[in-house]
């Protein structure tokens, strides 16, 4: 019953049981061949979205601590040109900027520069977050002008903690980790439709060096392919075909699978930001 | 907000120099090199390299030119002869795909910037109006159903299966609007034409889970508010507080879906008004999320005529100053929306802080 309660883990709950559900279905319907790519697929997706939450951390950390810093020490300069760059990325679509990343990746991995998975992973983890870990900063730093203004911080400071342990310890850790959290489980879910979006579009095969193949497969590379898109063609025939929905289940299984693991997956991400945040009351 | 404006046509100005450097780079690297051996024999355009007679009549010429190498002298035929060919059937290949940025293609992309800006203007409006409603009606729908429990009704059989249905109903249009835009036009494309304009509008509202995600931080707002000092003193100082569409005080279901919101004389027109200047600066990042949005509605559903369509056309073709002037469009469009939302922002900031 207390599971029910907290609205975020009921939901991390149901995920888990539909995925299992899914998988179980899957092993049962689904040649050996697909159920590979896919169980493929759905581990690529989610290693690289962790990477991409673990990156963004960091970076956002880093660049919250640096831009305040500059901003203490009345380095103009330095803090102007930060910022104008985080601006620059701010105003760069995410799905471009990836785009273009993602498109690199391809060629290098293509050329036989990067081969090893250890090295393509963070490395389109990395491109994902240059372009989501934004956000974090700004969480941040209203979170630090929100207990500079109160007397907690001069407080603080008049008891002779070091400036550097109550930004990073009382503010950011004490006080700030749950929004911090909070903020990641929308990061992961952002970085998972980003990917599966930016895999859909270049796997119609940007160029005769650039192609997705050169890529781990993911569930939007995957969702591309032929067979997976007759699938989910294969849908829309149910709207004028009622009857035919049941095949949906067991001859076009790869595609709605696929399709299905996206979607809800995003779902039950909302909700459990969702959640959260109201459990917290952030 | 000088200081945002000046930091805004600075990087304005920092990225065009940027890319159109980069345009005038790509222009130039696209200066074919030849090899070196034929180079200089490769500029006979009389010579037909499909015409037996002309290739040695052409080898004869060297060995006259150049007596006494007759090998070296029929591998540069050969070569040249290849190379010819190969050009040919390059130039077959690439004919309908190599473009450069003329002046005709320059409005061509123009129209598509205008239809993109457009649509985007389109969704961006329907997208606000449907946060704010469906923010609005979920707050309200909150309240009548925290007075309903307050009143103690007691929930039947019926009651509880209807509450099953709806819960069941909910999941599956959440699923829907969370569904990224190529999921639902792959779906739907058997059976509907996806290729217009107004499925773009459609797709940009209804898919990536843009309305949601956004009703939910306005309804989130909506409730901060409601939970303010000012709120209680208001409703002790007799200000209109029913939720209820019957009662003479209430919120009728009109008042909900107006374009433009009043709730005069009742609490909730505060409450909402609070919301709606906090909302403002959430306004930057929905943009840039639609932005996101519709570039992926376009890349995805292979339409020609369409702006990123054509940028993910002209990337696979390898025309890259295209690419650029494309990127260059996009870039300004997010511009202009930032400094619109900044001076909006601005200007409701000076009338809600009295200054």
């Amino acid at each position: 019953m207390k599971l029910i309660r907290h609205k975020d883990k009921a939901w991390m709950g149901i995920w888990l049981a539909v995925m299992a559900g899914v998988g179980v279905w899957d092993v049962l319907f689904l040649n050996k061949p697909a159920l590979k790519q896919v169980v493929a697929g759905f581990l690529n997706t989610f290693v690289i979205s962790l990477l991409v939450v673990i990156i963004t951390l960091a970076c956002g950390w880093l660049v919250t601590i640096c831009l305040y810093y500059l901003e203490a020490r009345r380095n103009k300069t330095g803090y102007l040109l930060l910022t104008f760059l985080l601006n620059l990325i701010r105003s760069i679509p995410q799905i471009v900027g990836i785009l273009f990343g993602y498109i690199l990746v391809a060629y290098l991995t293509g050329k036989g520069t990067l081969q090893s998975p250890t090295l393509v992973f963070p490395l389109m983890a990395a491109i994902v977050s240059l372009f989501i870990f934004i956000e974090l900063v700004d969480l941040m730093r209203e979170r630090i002008e929100y207990y500079k203004r109160l007397d907690f911080y001069s407080a603080m400071l008049v008891c002779g903690i070091p400036e550097s342990r109550i930004i990073n310890f009382d503010i950011l850790w004490k006080n700030s980790r749950l929004h911090i959290f909070n903020k990641l489980i929308s990061v992961f879910g952002i970085s998972v439709f980003l990917q599966c979006s930016v895999d859909f579009i270049i796997s119609v095969g940007l160029s005769t060096g650039v192609s997705s193949v050169n890529l781990p497969l993911t569930l939007g590379s995957l969702l591309a392919k032929i067979d997976s898109k007759q699938d989910i063609l294969a849908i829309g025939h149910t709207l004028t075909h009622p009857s035919y929905f049941p095949n949906l289940f067991f001859g076009h299984l790869q595609g709605v699978t696929v399709a299905f693991l996206i979607v809800f997956t995003l779902m039950c991400i909302y909700h459990i930001s969702n959640g959260y945040a109201e459990r917290h009351r952030l | 907000m000088r200081v945002k404006l000046i930091e805004h046509f600075l990087s304005i100005g920092v990225v065009s120099l940027i890319l159109i450097a980069a345009l005038f780079i790509s222009k130039a690297g696209t200066v074919k090199k030849e090899s070196p051996a034929y180079a200089r024999f490769s500029d006979i355009s009389f010579v037909d390299c499909n015409n037996p007679f002309h290739t040695a009549l052409l080898h004869d010429v060297y060995n006259i030119f150049y007596p006494g190498r007759y090998d070296e002298n029929k591998r540069i035929v050969n070569e040249l002869i290849r190379e010819k060919e190969k050009q040919f059937r390059l130039s077959l290949m690439t004919s309908h795909v190599k473009e450069g940025l003329t002046g005709r293609k320059f409005i061509q992309l123009g129209g598509m910037l205008l239809k993109f800006v457009l649509v985007y203007a389109v969704v961006m409006f329907l997208t606000y109006y449907g946060v704010q409603t469906f923010g609005v009606w979920r707050f309200i729908r909150r309240k009548r159903q925290v007075a309903l429990r307050l009143e103690n009704r007691p929930a039947g059989f019926a009651v509880s299966c209807i509450t099953l249905v709806k819960k069941i109903a909910q999941t599956g249009v959440y699923m829907l609007l969370f569904s990224p835009a190529y999921v639902i036009a792959y779906s739907i494309r058997t059976e509907f034409n996806t290729d217009t304009v107004f499925f773009v509008v459609l797709l940009g509202v209804v898919s990536n889970g843009l309305l949601v995600m956004y009703t939910n931080k306005f309804y989130t707002f909506l409730m901060t508010e409601s939970r303010k000092g000012y709120v209680e003193t208001a409703v002790v100082k007799n200000c209109k507080n029913s939720y209820s569409p019957h009662d003479r005080d209430g919120i009728p279901y009109r008042e909900i879906f107006r374009i433009v919101k009043r709730f005069d004389g009742h609490v909730f027109g505060h409450i909402f008004k609070n919301a709606q200047y906090q909302y403002i600066s959430t306004i930057k990042e929905q943009a840039s999320f639609l932005i996101t949005g519709l570039i992926i509605i376009e890349m995805a559903l292979n339409i020609h005529g369409y702006l990123n369509y054509e940028m993910l056309r002209q990337i696979l073709y390898a025309n890259y100053d295209i690419v650029i002037a494309i990127i260059l469009g996009i870039f300004y469009t997010v511009k202009v929306t930032e400094i619109v939302t900044d001076i909006l922002y601005h200007r409701v900031s000076l009338k809600y802080e009295n200054r």
